[in-house]
């Protein structure tokens, strides 16, 4: 059954993409959509179904060079399941949206070009690559797909090719994803280097013995397990755009809506999270990495809530919101409790892909304007996407009824990151906590802020569009519908598996239960005897390579965030809630109430303002420091090194060289049988010669 | 008479044949091809030699320098027999070449008939047969069936060459 | 004389009553109508005699006193001579038809040439070497000037025997001279009597004899001959000497500087090397500036000998086998390549300029593409053959330390695959519709896309030479 998940997109991908001029343009698109609805239902009977216990599917053997031997098969274990589901669903409702979205387009010749079946052809093309990476049993077959859903992502970005900004943030994705995945590259030759295997079963037995071991890198030695994770993580900030590595992600807002949606919300910037805590057995060994994970997250979800707050482009909004929930996400895989976060990967893909739909339908209601400021008044003359984006923005601020598990999606998952964040106790943690509760603030804020900006008050801007705002198709409605359900329940519904309760979420997860746990931390007692006591060192050799490798997530012995997290002071519980309930309150007076103020303010603090406008102004530092450098150093390697030194080198053997000697030989070939003859002689006593002085040795 | 007979082709292969085929009759004459005694060795080959076997090659090579000399001084009675004895009344139909020759003092680069090179390379060919049958039936006595046949076959060989060149025609002056 | 040694040499001596046969037969009985048949029938006796030689048992044997040698060496090379012979005569009949040059002479002198060439791998005597050359040399010299009323075939023919019997006389030069200091003719002695140290006259020698043989194989700089007679020569004599010839002479090469002077490897791995990077390089530069295609395979022929010549001096059992691997992907090649050139022609009169191919690929697609891939293979272009054939030899340069060589022939192969590839853009991107006649002959449509197919198809395990070359590598190298 996995098996026809996985292929089932990849088959629509070819058929839509190379079968649309036999089959038609419409029935290339329902073929893919079709075939996606097939993989959705059968994930969601493996998601409900699966016991926890890891699974593996045999495809293909791949890979066979030196010790090196990899084979293509699925490892189906918890992590694996909800990944499917969320793939599955959002790409599946993405793909029927589209059939909407995409109906006309002025960016293409509707009579003469093709463009809808190229379009769905990538979807599910991106869609196949995702789950090839999340099915993975080795990272090879990760790195596979992580490349193909950059690719994906490269290609839909720049959907709209004829649009010079869609082909530069296209660029631009591509290559920062570069810096991240050539970490993670450089992360998995360290593994295979001192593990000598790339699977995950034996990097996972093996984690306890890189965790005492040293690695030279670069100028120094590491600790192997910090200095493997760290790049593992650098590769997981790239796909997810990290703060400093996060540029790519509003610009690729350039792409179609529908690929926001489903590649720069739900599914594909979730992959750095899902990297972590697939890695957790590795993770959980290396206590700096986690503490920069922390760092990191809590610093993204911090510095991309604060430039929400103030753009206008309703995309780049929800693109740095999502930016900020991914910041949440980290920081919670940083302290130790991967299942919270995936518990927030699994419902922010919910309500975030719900609410970069329903953008995209306000923006097709809107002819394609996206700037907020020309909205305005369009609860009424587009009530569903209204009623939805309402969902979606109760689901993201938290809106729920405190320390009961009654709310939206977004309440129970990002009160379960707070919390563990407080409870994990270090100084990094610390740090996190506070700049979440800040976070979940600004976030409140910058959600409304575009609730109230787009549906609420007076109609702005162009006149004419606003008199010619209709409601989205059914296509496009009934996707949005569907996710509100997930919005609205998820969290709910699976709020004990994920974080609520630990002996489920052990179970849910395949973790080895309590007693196990103890035996740990007793075989980790005895793995530091180990070097005076030969005898112990089989046995508990035996008994600790099944532990880090067991279940889907692993959590060290010493690790009771999860534990803490439940009995966290009641402040702490409440705090997202107040931080909300501020954020919607100054939303409120900002957009609502006192219009004028937002402008003042702007004046009043105008160099804070545009600091924030301007994204804390990294583009312009890259340009500078990174851009400019490496164009000129391009631009002199082309010219000086490539056309002039090369090419000039190459051309004149080319063109003058060899010619000349061409000519020389043509010279020599007189046609008269005694040059023939003076040659051959001549060649005779030059060999004679050489004989004579050099021979006889 | 051509004066000089290294300036006529014709005589310059056939004095050149001749000593070639002395050669070749000199080495057929051993037993076997391989194993050569010193008489038919080159100059060059004796550094390696002591000065006994230099002796030795000396002694053999006797009967050639003998034979060199009456060969010279021979020639060289004829010629000054006939400056001397003959009667010296020349005209220019008599100095002039025969109808197979040339003139003697030309220029090399001239058009003649390729039947001349044709015939006395056929010539070359009998030589040569001569050549090798001298010596094997000197020696024919002491030789075995396996001399006999191999003699027989190449003259079977030279047969059938013979019998395609004057089936061609190449036999025929017209 | 035992009969042993006789059966020994079975092959040559049927194959020589075969032709002597086939004169008698052709001056007293039908004369020149008997030549289509004869054509036919000395092409299935070579086939014959190849099937025979090739199913042979493996072992060594020697006949009259060592002068002739038959082992797993001298079969690979006599079966590769005799298929490939019996290739090109078939594939020159229409060519020669049309000229009106089918005499039965042709095919009875191609085979006394064939003779001439088994004596000469199979010698282990300078004595017999020299007899096998000269046999296999006047036949060639015949052949050449086939064409008696063409001013060009008779230069040709010539210039051919001219220079080859200077060669033929700095061959013998040198024979002497290393008899001389051996004070033996056959190789088994001369390689007992030269090991390690040689004496500079010996060494002397021995450069005339490398030298006399480089002549044949037309390695710079004694190749001068190469591009006239080519090119004056008919079409279908030029694909003769562009095939079985070669690979005799690199077979007794191989035998001489082996058998013979396998103690000083050192020494004539010298001569090698800067014969195999004169070769490829004049080879590759002096081809550049040809019109006609036939001077053009000329220049080919001899880069391609000087990568045969790489793998010679390598002087290591690997490097002969790459050598003999090449040689039968070389003579593949051409094959094909010859069967195309002599399938062009413009109303029913042979063409060899290279422009008449212009947009061949139009008028005659099939062709135009077998003709590609034989011209990507002889520019050595992976994943084809011909790329496995310089790669074999220039690894057997690397292993054997010759790194230079190695870097030198990459060098020069670069350069070759200009003028190949050119032709592919003319068939392909030229000026005006070719002329070309777009019919011809079905035998050589059929040697282009088979020897075309092998270069794609042998490519899985190189269609099984690798085994026999080996084996005949290992009995030839001490």
């Amino acid at each position: 059954m996995e098996s026809i998940i996985l292929f089932a997109p990849l088959i629509g991908a070819l058929l839509c993409g190379f079968g649309w001029r036999i089959m038609g343009e419409t029935a290339a698109q329902s073929v893919s959509t079709a075939l996606l609805f097939v993989a959705c239902v059968l994930s969601w009977i493996v998601f409900l179904g699966f016991d926890g216990e890891t699974r593996f599917t045999h495809i293909l053997p791949w890979i066979e060079s030196g010790s090196l031997a990899t084979d293509w098969s699925i490892r189906l274990d918890r992590l694996t399941a909800i990944m499917l589901v969320v793939i599955t669903t959002v790409s599946a409702l993405v793909h029927l949206y589209s059939f909407g979205y995409m109906a006309h387009d002025e960016n293409f010749d509707e009579a003469t070009e093709s463009y809808r079946p190229r379009f769905f052809a990538y979807l599910s093309f991106f869609t196949f690559a995702m789950l090839t990476l999340v099915t993975a049993d080795n990272l090879v077959q990760m790195f596979f797909g992580w490349e193909g859903v950059g690719l994906a992502s490269y290609l839909l970005i720049g959907f709209y090719f004829r649009k010079p900004s869609a082909n530069a943030a296209a660029i631009k994705a591509f290559i920062v994803n570069r810096v991240g995945d050539f970490g993670f590259a450089l992360g998995i030759f360290a593994l295979f280097f001192m593990v000598d295997s790339i699977s995950f079963t034996d990097i996972f037995a093996a984690a306890p013995d890189l965790a005492e071991r040293e690695v030279a890198f670069l100028w120094t030695t590491w600790p192997a397990i910090e200095l493997v994770c760290l790049l593992l993580f650098v590769g997981a900030m790239g796909k997810s755009a990290q703060f400093i590595l996060h540029t790519w992600l509003p610009d690729a807002m350039e792409g179609p809506t529908p690929v926001s949606a489903l590649i720069h919300a739900a599914t594909m910037v979730t992959a750095g999270v899902f990297l972590v805590c697939r890695m957790s057995p590795l993770m959980e060994f290396a206590d700096w990495t986690q503490s920069f994970i922390v760092y990191i997250g809590a610093i993204t979800a911090f510095f991309a809530a604060t430039v929400g707050l103030v753009q206008n482009d309703i995309k780049r909004v929800i693109a740095y919101s999502t930016c900020s929930q991914l910041g949440y996400m980290f920081v919670a895989a940083g302290v130790g409790v991967y299942s919270v976060a995936m518990f927030h990967l699994f419902t922010h893909a919910f309500f975030k892909g719900m609410l970069f739909l329903g953008a995209g339908s306000v923006i097709t209601g809107m002819h394609h304007e996206q700037d907020m400021r020309n909205y305005g008044g369009l609860r009424t003359r587009m009530p569903y996407t209204f009623w939805s984006m309402m969902i979606g923005t109760l689901a993201i601020t938290g809106v729920g009824i405190p320390l009961t598990g009654i709310g939206f999606a977004g309440f129970l998952s990002k009160d379960a990151v707070i919390e563990s964040t407080f409870a994990g106790g270090t100084d990094a943690a610390t740090f996190a906590f506070w700049a979440l509760v800040v976070a979940a603030a600004f976030t409140s804020f910058y959600s409304w802020r575009l609730l109230f900006m787009t549906f609420f008050g007076e109609p702005r801007g162009d006149r004419h569009a606003h008199e010619h705002v209709h409601e989205s198709p059914a296509s496009m409605v009934v996707p949005l519908a569907a996710l509100a359900v997930g919005a609205v329940f998820a969290g709910m519904v699976w709020y004990k598996p994920f974080f609520g309760s630990e002996q489920k979420v052990q179970e849910w997860f395949g973790i080895a239960s309590g007693e196990k746990h103890a035996q740990v931390l007793l075989i980790g007692a005895a793995r530091a005897a180990e070097e005076q006591n030969d005898a112990s060192g089989e046995d508990s050799g035996s008994g600790a390579a099944a532990l880090p490798g067991q279940g889907a997530i692993y959590m060290a012995p010493d690790n009771s965030v999860l534990h803490d997290a439940h009995y966290v002071p009641a402040w702490v519980k409440l705090s997202p809630f107040f931080a909300m309930l501020i954020g919607f309150a100054l939303a409120f007076l900002f957009y609502v109430r006192r219009t004028d103020l937002p402008a003042k303010l702007a004046a009043n603090q105008a160099p804070l303002y545009q600091f924030l406008l301007n994204k804390w102004y990294f583009d312009e530092l890259y340009e500078h420091a990174l851009v400019r450098p490496a164009k000129a150093i391009g631009r002199f390697l082309w010219q000086r090194g490539d056309l002039g030194a090369i090419d000039g080198f190459l051309n004149g053997v080319a063109m003058g060289v060899v010619p000349f000697f061409t000519r020389l030989a043509g010279r020599a070939q007189s046609g008269y049988i005694f040059t023939y003859a003076f040659w051959m002689v001549l060649g005779i006593l030059v060999f004679i010669t050489w004989m004579t002085i050099a021979g006889g040795q | 008479m051509p004066l000089h007979p290294a300036l006529d082709p014709q005589y310059f292969l056939l004095g050149h044949c001749a000593l070639e085929s002395r050669h070749a009759a000199c080495c057929a004459s051993r037993s076997t091809l391989t194993k050569v005694g010193p008489g038919c060795r080159d100059g060059a080959s004796t550094a390696i030699h002591s000065e006994v076997a230099l002796e030795d090659l000396l002694r053999e090579y006797l009967p050639i320098l003998v034979f060199l000399v009456i060969a010279t001084g021979l020639g060289l009675v004829l010629i000054l027999a006939a400056v001397v004895l003959a009667p010296s009344d020349a005209d220019p139909e008599k100095l002039s070449a025969y109808e197979c020759g040339f003139n003697a003092f030309d220029d090399a680069r001239m058009k003649f008939d390729v039947r001349f090179y044709l015939v006395s390379i056929l010539f070359i060919i009998f030589d040569l047969e001569i050549a090798f049958l001298f010596p094997w039936a000197v020696a024919f006595g002491d030789l075995g069936d396996a001399a006999f046949w191999s003699m027989m076959v190449f003259l079977v060989v030279l047969t059938v060459g013979f019998a395609y060149e004057w089936k061609k025609g190449a036999m025929d002056w017209e | 004389m035992q009969t042993g040694d006789l059966s020994i040499i079975l092959p040559e001596i049927v194959l020589s009553v075969f032709a002597m046969a086939g004169l008698i037969a052709g001056a007293y009985g039908g004369r020149d109508r008997l030549g289509p048949a004869m054509i036919w029938t000395t092409s299935a006796l070579f086939a014959a005699l190849a099937a025979w030689i090739g199913l042979q048992g493996a072992g060594t044997a020697t006949a009259f006193g060592e002068m002739f040698t038959d082992d797993a060496f001298a079969r690979f090379a006599k079966v590769t001579i005799l298929l490939s012979a019996a290739a090109v005569l078939l594939m020159g009949k229409g060519y020669m038809a049309r000229c009106d040059l089918i005499r039965f002479e042709y095919p009875l002198l191609i085979a006394l040439a064939a003779v001439g060439m088994m004596v000469m791998v199979s010698a282990s005597d300078l004595m017999a070497l020299y007899m096998g050359l000269e046999l296999q040399s006047l036949s060639l010299y015949v052949i050449a000037a086939l064409r008696r009323d063409s001013v060009r075939s008779t230069e040709a023919g010539l210039k051919y025997f001219v220079l080859g019997a200077l060669s033929s006389g700095l061959l013998l030069f040198g024979a002497s001279l290393v008899y001389g200091f051996a004070g033996t003719t056959g190789f088994a002695g001369i390689f007992e009597a030269v090991q390690g140290r040689a004496p500079v006259g010996l060494l002397i020698g021995l450069s005339l004899v490398i030298a006399g043989l480089a002549f044949k194989i037309s390695a710079a700089p004694f190749h001068m001959w190469t591009p006239d007679v080519y090119e004056g020569a008919p079409t279908s004599v030029t694909a003769f000497f562009a095939t079985a010839p070669k690979i005799a002479a690199m077979a007794l090469l191989a035998r001489v500087v082996y058998g013979a002077f396998g103690g000083i490897v050192g020494d004539w791995q010298q001569i090698l090397a800067a014969l195999s990077v004169a070769s490829m390089f004049l080879g590759a530069v002096a081809a550049i500036g040809q019109r006609n295609i036939k001077r053009l395979m000329a220049y080919s022929s001899i880069a391609h000998m000087g990568f045969a010549l790489m793998g010679l001096a390598a002087g290591t059992v690997a490097g002969v086998e790459a050598m003999l691997i090449y040689l039968v992907i070389y003579v593949t090649m051409n094959v094909g390549a010859f069967a195309f050139i002599l399938s062009m022609e413009r109303d029913g009169a042979p063409v060899v300029e290279i422009s008449a191919l212009s947009l061949y690929s139009r008028r005659s697609p099939t062709r135009a593409l077998a003709m590609l891939v034989l011209l990507f293979s002889l520019a050595g272009v992976p994943p084809l053959v011909g790329f496995f054939a310089k790669y074999s030899v220039l690894l057997a340069a690397v292993e054997a330390g010759l790194v230079w060589l190695a870097v030198l022939g990459v060098i020069a192969s670069v350069i070759g695959a200009f003028y190949y590839i050119r032709i592919v853009y003319i068939m392909y991107f030229g000026d005006e519709e070719s002329e070309l006649d777009a019919g011809g002959s079905t035998v050589l449509a059929s040697f282009l896309v088979v020897s075309a197919a092998l270069m794609l198809f042998g490519l899985w395990n190189l269609a099984g030479i690798e085994g026999p070359a080996a084996a005949a590598a290992s009995t030839l190298v001490r």
